[in-house]
């Protein structure tokens, strides 16, 4: 929940006409944490015991895990969306 | 270029987690991930706010908005189904591995619990694919499919992580349904993942 707070207080600092100008330091800001939380992410991943092992044994069966559901999930969102939210 | 960086800032971080480099500042940072991740949803609340009248058109598409995480929990169910008959793995469990939908730190630890560690396994690399590959795949469904079929590749880290290039590539107004996707699809993860194992 802390994390939708944080959001709305940014959304609120953003209806602040005069700090318009700061817009694309805040695309920078944007981007700049995202690189680092991915970084942190593959941290986490290197720490982790076994990660490179189970990548190479259980990789493929993964890979399929994660492709198909997220095809056939985007193609349906895909199909939904033009057919009843003409637009999006 | 941001492709780059995403896959860069990967690498970087897995050769200092394997390294067993012990470096203050770094470890500062990766063991407080989630204040990085509080800045990030600050500065992205800041650019929805500096965007005038987005909470009227999302007003405007009604319910008919929840067809999207609709849309992508089915097509990840389905998803499942169909990797768990190919793989010749029970059919119940692989729905449940792909429930996570991204959220592969619960999934994976989950999973782990209800169905053991090579489950648990599937579960956590699929679902972090899911979140690397989204990096990926939304700049190229930007151009090919629409906003919505971006956000469905996000799955459950349509609501953080995968903001930013989703505001890049897209615009405030998909930021926007992107949180309230995200928050239905997390919402969902856990109940899925309890149902499909109970049916198991």
């Amino acid at each position: 929940m802390g994390i939708f707070m944080v959001m709305i207080a940014g959304m609120l600092l953003g209806r602040v006409h005069r700090l318009r100008k700061v817009k694309p330091w805040n695309e920078r800001l944007s981007m700049l944490s995202t690189f680092v939380l991915i970084f942190c992410m593959g941290v986490l991943l290197g720490r982790k015991e076994n990660f490179l092992q189970e990548l190479t044994t259980l990789g493929l069966q993964s890979f399929l895990f994660f492709a198909i559901p997220t095809i056939l999930s985007v193609v349906l969102v895909y199909l939904l969306t033009r057919r009843f939210l003409k637009g999006r | 270029m941001l492709v780059v960086f995403t896959i860069l800032s990967l690498f970087l971080g897995l050769a200092y987690g394997l390294s067993g480099l012990e470096l203050g500042l770094i470890d500062w940072v990766s063991n407080h991930s989630d204040l990085v991740l509080y800045l990030l949803m600050f500065t992205i609340g800041i650019s929805i706010g500096m965007h005038d009248g987005i909470i009227g058109k999302i007003r405007g598409y009604g319910l008919k908005i929840l067809m999207i995480p609709l849309g992508t929990t089915v097509g990840s169910v389905a998803g499942g189904f169909l990797c768990a008959w190919i793989l010749g793995l029970p059919l119940f469990p692989g729905a449940a591995i792909a429930s996570g939908m991204g959220w592969y730190s619960l999934a994976g630890a989950t999973i782990s619990n209800l169905g053991g560690a090579e489950l648990g396994s599937i579960a956590f690399l699929s679902n972090l694919m899911r979140e690397i590959f989204a990096f990926l795949l939304i700049p190229v469904l930007a151009v090919r499919c629409n906003s919505a079929a971006c956000i469905s590749a996000a799955g459950a880290t349509s609501e953080d992580t995968t903001l930013p290039v989703l505001l890049k590539y897209t615009n405030e107004e998909t930021v926007v349904i992107s949180v309230l996707h995200g928050i239905i699809c997390s919402f969902f993860v856990p109940i899925l993942i309890s149902f499909f194992f109970q049916l198991a």
